[in-house]
């Protein structure tokens, strides 16, 4: 690319907590571990730098991390705060520029600042300025670092976590990049890394110092990919919100963790009737159904299915999410919470489908019509069809 | 020497300093071709990193010298670890080497004369020991001779600044009170801009001709008088108005030694 870029990225260290401290200061300086306490084999959802320096890491077993770190406050997740304040953060960075990519709670964005200079100044003005205003509306601590690149200004908010900022000036990222742990380069899987260190590369600039062709032979079509994050190019967009297909999550975070498929199959057929209600509320149709299970041990699965024509109703949406659930449920682990998404959207068409008897099409959605409206009133759990699986 | 504040402006391709597509990694060498100093910028907002100041030095034009500001978390928005920011300045400017011309420490216009300001800023210099230091203030408080006679006594540069003609800001002086060096800032005169607070209207100002000439007369030689050396930048950035303002206050300034040798 030819054009100077300037990517901001902004990280709020431990976010979860960094917002519980904004509410209660006694927070503050203290070990702070986030974690649901009715399950009894909770995990970690967010701990700060005090507990984390004791040892404690996300995923881990609640019970294991306060053996860890006794001194710590356990609090329990309240995501819909957590989500304020993302809102929040994103507002103010909004001030500076309309291109700006976020994650849903996790205190991480990108600011495509490029061609601002003349509104707002230097691009490590713009920074500064920008982590100024957020530490005094907001009361947090944002990492900022500036580069050409969303990777690059990735790796320097990791290299000075859990504050500070670093700034990467064009030109300089691969030497930039040499010196650095295999550890700090986004996008690369562990098994990755156990297969580079089988070959003593731990370091990025060893990586950037094999030619194409050697990559390609250890990791195949990968090895494409490998060769341009070593050395620091990436050329994706910061990608706003309205850039981005539109779709529709729905979540569930067992109160305790679960292997078992019936209550498995009953979570994931409620969560598609969620989908199906805000499907039909909006006069849309999803063409795919994603799944994502997170396990007790902290990795996760995703897997989709999809069908040619766009569907709303609840049987078709069920039929995608229970296909997801089989593909995903490859393993004997415990579930701790999963994320139905609908994606695919696109308006319901007005005309009536060739091959179907309309009579039972009208009667179909008439009934749906009235279980939606049922549901509204008297909870989502007060009607469902005999044939669905039951939540537990 | 004459040089600018910064010098990596994608603005000033835009106002044809910089020829169109430049990008900010060739920058220095091309202002390598009109200057011989230039203050970084850059070592205000981060922390000065010895090994990217040496990258910048070995593609940096040899003739370029080097001012540095002292880092905002040490003057602006100090935090308790000062003392040990200082010291990682220290070691990671120390990479410039001879090409450091200066440190220079700009204190926030809100930093008055108090007695804590006062200790701090002797406890600042005194980590500064045995670096080419200069201090600017931006509150007028502190343009008294015993601030002026302690900064003689300490060899630290009193910096000039050419700025609005506001109420609490450091007046325009010639004082000097290191004679191995004097610093001058111009910032530009806008006085709106400067109560704006917005870096884009607070440093657009195009310095007249007569307004340089006035400096190169007056100010200009008085330093220059009592001094080995003087570094001359200025800061009003905005259309590359500062680069344009230094060449002409450098053609000005030889032709006034032109006219005295």
């Amino acid at each position: 690319m030819n054009r100077n870029r300037f990517i901001l990225h902004l990280n709020v260290a431990d976010f979860a907590v960094a917002v519980e401290r904004v509410v209660d200061l006694t927070l503050r300086e203290k070990p702070v571990i986030v974690a649901p306490l009715q399950a009894a084999r909770a995990a970690v959802y967010d701990m700060s730098e005090e507990a984390y320096r004791d040892g404690v890491r996300k995923g881990m077993l609640l019970n294991r991390a306060t053996r860890m770190c006794r001194k710590a406050r356990v609090l329990p997740p309240r995501f819909e705060l957590y989500r304020k304040a993302m809102g929040s953060f994103v507002n103010e960075a909004r001030s500076y520029s309309p291109v700006l990519e976020y994650g849903a709670e996790d205190g991480h964005l990108y600011l495509d600042i490029t061609g601002t200079h003349r509104l707002f100044g230097t691009p490590p003005d713009v920074g500064w300025r920008l982590h100024r205003q957020i530490r005094s509306k907001l009361e947090i601590d944002p990492i900022w670092s500036l580069a050409g690149s969303k990777l690059v200004a990735k790796i320097g908010s990791r290299l000075v976590k859990p504050v500070g900022e670093y700034i990467v000036a064009d030109g300089e990222e691969q030497r930039f990049l040499a010196p650095l742990s295999l550890n700090l380069l986004p996008g690369l899987s562990s098994v990755e890394r156990q297969r580079l260190g089988q070959f003593n590369i731990v370091r990025i600039g060893e990586l950037a110092s094999l030619s194409r062709v050697q990559l390609h032979g250890v990791f195949g079509r990968r090895g494409e990919s490998l060769f341009a994050l070593s050395r620091g190019i990436d050329d994706s967009t910061v990608r706003p919100e309205e850039d981005r297909p539109p779709r529709l999550v729905r979540d569930h975070i067992f109160s305790n963790d679960c292997a078992d498929r019936s209550v498995l199959k009953g979570v994931v057929g409620a969560l598609a009737v969620q989908l199906g209600m805000e499907l039909r509320s909006t006069r849309m149709e999803a063409r795919r159904v994603g799944l994502r299970l997170d396990y007790t041990d902290g990795t996760s699965v995703s897997r989709q299915a999809s069908v040619r024509q766009g569907i709303a109703d609840d049987d078709s949406l069920l039929g995608l999410a229970l296909t997801a659930l089989e593909r995903g449920l490859t393993r004997r682990t415990r579930v701790r919470s999963c994320r139905l998404i609908g994606d695919r959207l696109h308006p319901r068409s007005p005309q009536l489908r060739l091959f179907t008897d309309p009579a039972t099409e009208q009667k179909k959605e008439h009934l749906l019509a009235a279980m939606d409206r049922i549901r509204q009133r008297f909870g989502r759990e007060a009607i469902r069809m005999g044939s669905h699986p039951v939540l537990h | 020497m004459t040089g600018t504040s910064g010098y990596s402006y994608l603005e000033w391709v835009d106002s044809g300093f910089y020829p169109p597509g430049t990008r900010s990694a060739a920058m220095l060498s091309l202002y390598g071709r009109s200057f011989s100093v230039v203050e970084l910028n850059y070592t205000w907002y981060q922390m000065a990193r010895s090994d990217v100041l040496a990258r910048m030095l070995a593609a940096a034009p040899a003739h370029i010298v080097f001012a540095a500001k002292l880092t905002r978390t040490v003057t602006h928005e100090r935090e308790e670890d000062w003392r040990e920011q200082v010291q990682r300045y220290r070691q990671g400017i120390g990479a410039l080497g001879k090409r450091l011309a200066a440190i220079l420490v700009q204190l926030p216009p809100d930093f008055d004369r108090t007695v804590s300001n006062r200790h701090f800023l002797a406890e600042l210099l005194d980590y500064l020991q045995g670096m080419p230091v200069a201090v600017e203030f931006r509150h007028a408080s502190w343009a008294v001779d015993t601030v002026f006679a302690e900064l003689e006594r300490r060899q630290v540069t009193l910096v000039s600044v050419d700025e609005p003609d506001l109420p609490g800001l450091f007046p325009r002086l010639d004082v000097v009170t290191n004679p191995a060096l004097f610093y001058v800032r111009f910032h530009g005169r806008n006085e709106k801009g400067w109560k704006n607070g917005n870096m884009q209207k607070k440093f657009d100002y195009d310095y007249s001709e007569q307004e340089l000439h006035q400096w190169c007369e007056h100010e200009l030689g008085s330093l220059s008088s009592r001094s080995r050396r003087g570094i001359i930048f200025f800061n009003n950035h905005v259309r590359a108005q500062a680069p344009r303002n230094a060449l002409l206050l450098d053609s000005l300034i030889r032709k006034k030694v032109g006219r005295s040798g």
